[in-house]
């Protein structure tokens, strides 16, 4: 896990070549490149995944695996990032594509596979951090349970309750075990029939992107 | 033995003292007591959850020693 507790100074090595600019260059230092070196595994690239991922790219995070199965349809245009001319392509395809727009240096892997307690592990294996964006009550107890028991000095973010119209201030982020980092008020459910809002999406998203940046670089409290 | 609870979001009101919050309550159990026959005594719900002890991964068939630190945490949906 890179650490950045002591802000490292790369301008002598001149690598930084990046579309945005990312090295800090009025302070001289450069606090980003524990992000720079990392790579963090998106597990799901819907309303919460493709903004986390989009946040991890602007933040400087260096490579991403992107993994979802599904296609870019009509009614996620309201909270995910994605657009008209994207209908019915694959999403960790057409994100991939997003995210090179805004940074063609960073290294993405897209994995379009729907993950399963059998074939999760090969995929995020390696990744320095992992982050659980699915929808599905079952799908992510399987992520977090996955992941917790087979790599669990791998911190993981996991999102439980960002549905309805309730408060943002509602969401929050808990380090409830060991590596592990839940984002959410906990409660709010789609299956109780709750809307999601792209605003309160986002929040949640924010709070999941910050809390790996923050992991990243060495800060381990939430 | 002693073994400390914490019921995440909608299992804390399956708490004996029926009090709202997720509040660690220390427990006497049995020695040896198995996740799973706690579960059954506090009457969770058989809905997918995940389990910790001592803030590691714990399967349900794990038994619980004096001092632990149980939580159970059940995802709410919407990604």
């Amino acid at each position: 896990m890179p650490r950045a507790e002591s802000p490292r100074d790369d301008r002598a090595t001149g690598r930084d070549d990046r579309a945005t600019g990312r090295d800090d260059r009025a302070t001289g230092r450069d606090d980003r490149a524990p992000l720079r070196s990392a790579t963090v595994a998106i597990i799901g690239c819907g309303g919460l995944g493709s903004s986390v991922a989009e946040m991890l790219v602007r933040s400087g995070v260096g490579a991403l695996v992107l993994i979802d199965f599904d296609r870019v349809e009509e009614d996620n245009l309201n909270r995910q990032l994605f657009f008209r001319d994207q209908l019915g392509r694959l999403k960790a395809e057409a994100l991939a594509e997003t995210l090179r727009r805004i940074d063609p240096s960073v290294h993405l892997d897209v994995v379009v596979e729907r993950v399963t307690a059998a074939n999760l592990l090969p995929y995020v294996f390696g990744c320095d951090v992992l982050v659980e964006a699915v929808d599905g009550v079952d799908d992510k107890a399987m992520i977090v349970n996955v992941c917790t028991s087979e790599l669990p000095e791998v911190p993981l973010v996991t999102v439980s309750g960002l549905a309805g119209s309730g408060s943002a201030n509602e969401i929050v982020t808990q380090h409830i075990a060991d590596n592990v980092y839940l984002v959410g008020d906990l409660a709010s459910d789609v299956r109780d029939g709750l809307p999601l809002y792209a605003s309160r999406v986002m929040v949640a998203a924010a709070h999941q992107a910050h809390v790996v940046v923050r992991v990243l670089l060495g800060l381990e409290h939430p | 033995m002693k073994v400390d609870v914490a019921l995440f979001a909608s299992l804390a009101s399956f708490q004996p003292d029926g009090l709202s919050g997720r509040h660690t309550r220390e427990f006497d159990f049995p020695d040896g007591m198995l996740i799973s026959e706690v579960i059954a005594s506090l009457g969770l719900p058989d809905e997918p959850r995940v389990i910790f002890v001592n803030g590691r991964h714990a399967s349900e068939g794990a038994a619980l020693s004096a001092g632990d630190r149980l939580a159970i945490f059940p995802p709410v949906g919407g990604g």
